[in-house]
């Protein structure tokens, strides 16, 4: 038995993409197609830290031996990368080539770069500024292997996986998946961890970037925004002082 | 005079005891030694002879509990005295002839009137404690349920401790004291200079046991003394002599300058070892008196905490695990056998307990030392996480887009400089919660205009302004303070000021005692020292004096920290309020709960009453109607305290510059709108 659990060698690799911060006040560009990003910040996708927390804990759990973070090209990147590396990211490997739009050009990026070289291809179930959820399917496709989303924990075994994955109204389903496969993770086994500042310049002083550049063709036709608006303002609610104020405004909406 | 034998036996028991005693005072050195680097030794005679001139007018002792540091004083000066009694006894012993008692030479009669009222006092104050320990149980020696302790503190060990060496300075004074009317009575006299002990010799007169009696009491005074020595070693009493030399050890630097770490890739301590021996030393100097629980705001609001048992519990594992310790073999787990992970996220930071402590430890350095090693292997409550997280991608604590920092002027009716493009008097540093929070920004405002008003020339750093880190690093985040100071410190290099100028006691305490380090040195100003100045030289004018009654809390990183307690105040005065104090006030003053990066963790389930809340309770004592913050964080946490304690209506929580506006008769509605 003690045989056969050392003889688990699984290779991860997790997908990450940096993506605006949601703290900032987002405005459409002059085109109107697009978010306005001279001025704001950026961040790791929500989904992506939980899909890199859940590989870290498999590594932790002695379900994993490798974690490599692969992550597109774009603002501020470098540090999410080293961030992933403090938190337990083995290597860290930047994606360069032509600027990604849309899901399907990153899958076709990762599958070019990924190859089959992972058993294990874990990304955040859909990244805060598409909402498409799509790109861990089109990858899984374009390798052809197996895919399972909305994932909210993974176990591993020799050849495949446990996974569990949410359904709506809170039904859980657990599924065995063969390797190599793609997860699209919803969240990790545990909030994802911080990476503390210290441990992080460490790593950038240590450790190195691979830089890969793929051409990234999808070879089909995509999805194209047509215009991007602000939700309209629309009334709103008012906390009222007194139940005297609550009776005239009553009145004068003729309720009462 | 004792017999031959005696003499002889003695020595052998001076000699046995003395080199049982070497041994365990050796051990403390070589673990006190294993710790970490705590530079506490520069201008070891000044800060040796400072410590003795305090610790003989007993000044550490006297910062609380008056009258039982009275007690102690006694025995203090009563056991210091008897070195002098235990040396004449010796000569006693050994010179033939030698007494003290026949002779009427004025050096003796003081030596022997002095010796004869120390007895007593000692006896007086040794009783007093064992009566206030065993009948009185006081219930500060109390730890809170949920704290972590040793299975020997839990078992009475503290208790039995003091009442073997109670028993023991009872045995040995008493006995100095008894032999002393046993030489009278051999005598058949009674002498001034010896008024207690002539008191009780008549009753001995003629007596067939004097001289046995004699040499039992000698034995009882000296031998004992020798038996205890290797007790010492083992003993929170070991105090009498770790204590002023731990009072030597004490921190010379700023008091809101917290050590760099000695090693940036280990940074922490997870145990012992790898703590500052000060630290580690600590635990000896501890008598256990739990002063600093006492004053503790974790420990008094119900949580885990306790300064106090941290001390002990090292001191107690020591003592369990004292050859493994000394050998290498065994290690103490700071988190396992001292302090529970709850508790060390309980702490606010507000330095009570090192301020209150009589032997100078520094209970509150650990707790950052553990926060670091937590913080570094990324253990720590998720709401932390986030704060930090925030910190470190938008530069503020709330979770806003850095360029929200500026939102608070919008309401102005007139522009504030931008620093980082104009030169200015004075560059306000606003810091987040000023800046942020939806209880401060009208005081920030307030603040804005009153600068204005007084033509103050400032300016602020607009959105390129990042939280100073002061909080960030008392909740052990080293790199992120670091990054966060150089960060400022390289926009700081790019403007032309003289002074930087902020409401925040926090960043006050930072930018003032820490940056310096890190290669930013600036005139700091806090706004109440800043407004005194400008209420002094008239270019704040008060023209209605307020009349009114209020009472003011002492920020911890303010008044504590940094010293500054008058300039508050006399603005308050000068504004035409009258301050009534609260019992806690200046150094003593009561934390609000929310330093130490507690503003951003969730309250520990096992709180009974916020700190906040308590505080209010003392407020509302004074029958004031005005409760005066000079903090931003203070404002948050005392108008809510007085909402969720149900005293809204009778208390008015109200910031410095309030007064000031008021007293200015600046217009309330100089406001533009804003949708």
């Amino acid at each position: 038995m003690q045989m056969e659990l050392d003889k688990v060698h699984m290779k991860v690799a997790v997908l990450l993409k940096q993506v605006p911060d949601l703290a900032e006040e987002l405005e459409v560009d002059e085109s109107g197609k697009a978010l306005d990003t001279e001025y704001i910040k950026f961040r790791l996708n929500e989904y992506d830290e939980h899909a890199l927390e859940e590989a870290v804990c498999l590594k932790e759990a002695g379900q994993a031996t490798e974690i490599v973070a692969f992550a597109l090209d774009g603002e501020e990147v470098d540090k999410a990368l080293f961030s992933a590396m403090a938190k337990g990211a083995d290597k860290a490997v930047k994606l360069t080539g032509p600027e990604v739009e849309g899901s399907r050009q990153a899958a076709a990026l990762f599958a070019e770069t990924l190859g089959m070289d992972y058993d294990l291809i874990m990304t955040g179930v859909q990244s805060v500024d598409d909402r498409d959820g799509m790109m861990g399917p089109m990858l899984s496709s374009m390798l052809k292997v197996p895919c399972v989303s909305v994932v909210t924990r993974v176990e591993g075994k020799e050849s495949s996986v446990t996974v569990h994955k949410e359904y709506f109204g809170g039904l859980m389903a657990a599924f065995d998946v063969q390797l190599p496969a793609v997860l699209g993770i919803q969240a990790a086994r545990q909030t994802p961890r911080y990476a503390p500042v210290s441990k992080v310049r460490q790593i950038q002083q240590s450790a190195i970037i691979e830089e890969k550049s793929a051409s990234g063709v999808s070879g089909s036709a995509t999805s194209k925004v047509t215009t991007m608006a602000p939700p309209t303002k629309t009334g709103g609610a008012k906390i009222l002082g007194s139940v005297d104020e609550l009776m005239e405004l009553l009145k004068k909406k003729g309720v009462a | 005079m004792l017999s031959s034998t005696e003499q002889i036996a003695f020595v052998l028991l001076v000699l046995v005891c003395g080199g049982v005693a070497f041994q365990g005072f050796r051990r403390i050195f070589v673990i006190v030694s294993q710790g970490k680097p705590s530079y506490r030794t520069d201008e070891f005679l000044s800060r040796l002879i400072k410590a003795l001139i305090e610790v003989g007018l007993q000044k550490p002792l006297f910062k609380s509990r008056p009258i039982v540091s009275l007690f102690h004083a006694f025995i203090f000066f009563g056991f210091s005295f008897y070195l002098l009694v235990n040396f004449n006894d010796l000569l006693e012993a050994y010179v033939s002839g030698w007494t003290t008692i026949d002779s009427s030479h004025p050096v003796a009669l003081g030596f022997n009137l002095f010796s004869d009222l120390f007895s007593i006092l000692v006896l007086i104050g040794i009783i007093y404690f064992l009566i206030r320990r065993f009948i009185g149980k006081p219930r500060v020696f109390e730890f809170n349920r949920n704290v972590k302790l040793q299975t020997k503190v839990v078992g009475g060990g503290i208790r039995r401790d003091s009442l073997i060496v109670g028993i023991f300075i009872i045995l040995h004074v008493g006995s100095r004291w008894l032999g002393t009317a046993f030489h009278l009575a051999e005598r058949e006299t009674t002498e001034w200079s010896l008024p207690t002990a002539s008191l009780v010799a008549p009753l001995f007169f003629g007596w067939s046991g004097l001289e046995t009696g004699i040499h039992v009491t000698w034995w009882l005074a000296m031998g004992l003394i020798v038996f205890f020595l290797p007790y010492f070693p083992r003993s929170k009493h070991i105090h009498i002599f770790l204590a002023p030399l731990n009072l030597a050890f004490t921190n010379r630097e700023a008091k809101g300058k917290l050590l760099d770490p000695v090693d940036g890739s280990n940074p922490g301590a997870a145990t012992l070892d790898e703590l500052p021996w000060k630290q580690v030393f600590d635990s000896y100097a501890c008598i256990m008196c739990t002063r600093c629980h006492e004053v503790c705001p974790a420990h008094q609001s119900g949580t885990p905490l306790s300064p106090s048992a941290l001390e002990i519990n090292k001191r107690y594992f020591i003592n369990q695990h004292v050859s493994g310790l000394a050998k290498g073999s065994t290690k103490l787990d700071l988190l396992k056998d001292a302090i529970s992970e709850d508790a060390v996220w309980s702490c606010t930071t507000c330095m009570a307990c090192v301020e209150v402590c009589p032997v100078g430890n520094e209970p509150m350095q650990d707790i950052l030392q553990i926060r670091r090693k937590l913080v570094f292997d990324a253990r720590m409550p998720d709401e932390l996480s986030d704060a930090l997280r925030s910190l470190d991608e938008q530069g503020n604590s709330f979770g806003e887009s850095s360029r929200k920092r500026t939102r608070w002027t919008r309401e102005l009716n007139f522009e504030i400089k931008d620093a980082s493009k104009e030169s200015v008097e004075y560059l306000w540093f606003v810091g987040d919660f000023a800046s942020f929070n939806q209880n401060c920004v009208e005081n920030t405002r307030r603040v804005a205009e009153v600068l204005n008003e007084a033509g103050v020339d400032f300016g602020i750093l607009m959105k390129e302004e990042k939280s100073a880190g002061n909080d960030a690093r008392r909740v052990g985040e080293e790199g992120l303070f670091d990054a966060l100071a150089e960060e400022n410190i390289k926009t700081l290099e790019n403007c032309d000021f003289q002074h930087i100028l902020t409401t925040d006691p926090h960043t006050y305490n930072t930018l003032l005692n820490e940056y310096p380090s890190k290669g930013g040195v600036y005139s700091v100003k806090h706004y109440s020292t800043l407004l005194l100045e400008l209420i002094l030289s008239g270019r704040i004018k008060i023209i209605k004096p307020l009349k009114i009654k209020g009472t003011y809390h002492d920020p911890c990183y303010l008044g504590r920290y940094n010293g500054i307690f008058d300039a508050p105040r006399e603005v308050m005065q000068h504004c035409g309020v009258e301050l009534l104090e609260m019992p806690r006030n200046r150094i003593n003053s009561f934390c609000c709960g929310a330093g130490g990066g507690q503003v951003w963790l969730k309250e520990h389930e096992e709180m009974k009453q916020r700190p906040s809340e308590n505080r209010i309770e003392e407020a509302l004592l004074l029958n004031v109607e005005y409760f005066t913050v000079a903090c931003p964080k203070d404002m948050t946490m005392y108008s809510d305290a007085v909402k969720t304690s149900g005293n809204e209506e009778k208390m008015v929580v109200r910031d410095l510059i309030d007064y000031v506006f008021e007293a200015m008769d600046l217009p309330e509605d100089s406001r533009k709108s804003i949708e």
